[in-house]
């Protein structure tokens, strides 16, 4: 492309051309960060699990706070290393805000439930998650996405009723498995598949 | 009555930049040469341009280990870009 003068109908097709160019193709690694999320929060969530089954003492539990001290460092890791020269759209703005506003959310009741006892914690934390995954399929029309969020949000209901048992750790677990590592993994082999 | 078409937007290597920065949020200089099929040479320069124009904002910064310029349209731009739109279709009778 040169620096030359178009006529007008030359002008029209080529701003509708540039524009359809930038109909953004998935790009590689999408799932990146559900992997280091669902991954982190699983191995977390399995070692209270034990620890608190072996010990029965509950300051095992100030470890949940291990998952945003883990997870924020090795996030900023990643988008620091991250070579892409595709462009930033408004739809990428606005996942961005969604996991910020998600994220922020799920902190503060990991932070009630070490001042009030038998708070309904890994039920709210789910499903405030599974919320940011059913949002972020919506967005970028991605069916497995949408699925396993709205998914998870209804199976969320199971971490509220076992909440006094050990075995709600579990249910939490396996549904980070179902939420941010299933997603994780289908957004990147789609990803990869775009770019062959 | 025919409006007059802004001559910074009415080149094609221009139009192409402000089309594309139009439907995204920001878009590396590494892109825009991808897509224009321009050379660095040219692009820099008519970036320069839009950019003095107050069309688009450049950042210069580093991603890892090497430079990354980053383009970003302004209300400027947007508004500039209507006009010339609007300019068209009174051309085109459209």
């Amino acid at each position: 492309m040169e620096n030359k003068q178009l006529n007008e109908k030359e002008s029209l097709e080529l701003i509708a051309q540039m524009i359809r160019n930038t109909q953004k193709k998935m790009e590689k690694g999408s799932g990146i960060p559900f992997l280091i999320w669902g991954y982190v929060t699983i191995a977390v969530s399995l070692t209270v699990w034990y620890l608190l089954g072996k010990t029965g003492n509950q300051h095992w539990n100030f470890l949940w706070f291990a998952i945003p001290i883990i997870g924020f460092p090795v996030m900023l890791l990643v988008l620091k290393k991250k070579k892409t020269t595709l462009p930033k759209t408004y739809i990428d703005k606005i996942i961005n805000y969604v996991w910020i506003v998600m994220g922020i959310s799920a902190l503060i009741p990991s932070m009630a439930a070490t001042v009030i006892h038998n708070f309904p914690v890994l039920f709210l934390v789910v499903l405030l998650i599974s919320a940011g995954t059913a949002m972020t399929g919506l967005v970028i029309k991605f069916k497995p996405l949408v699925v396993s969020g709205f998914g998870g949000m209804l199976l969320s209901i199971l971490c509220l009723i076992l909440r006094a048992s050990l075995e709600s750790i579990l249910v939490f677990a396996a549904l980070f498995l179902l939420v941010q590592v299933i997603p994780g993994h289908i957004l990147n082999y789609k990803s990869r598949k775009n770019h062959v | 009555m025919f409006k007059e078409l802004d001559p910074l937007l009415h080149s094609e290597l221009r139009l192409a930049v402000m089309s594309m920065l139009l439907s995204v949020e920001e878009a590396d200089f590494v892109y825009l040469k991808e897509q224009t099929k321009a050379t660095s040479g040219n692009l820099s320069v008519q970036i320069d341009k839009l950019n003095e124009a107050g069309y688009i904002e450049v950042e210069r910064g580093f991603a890892g280990k090497r430079t990354r310029t980053v383009c970003k349209i302004t209300p400027v731009g947007v508004n500039a870009f209507e006009n010339y739109v609007e300019s068209l279709k009174s051309y085109l009778k459209l």
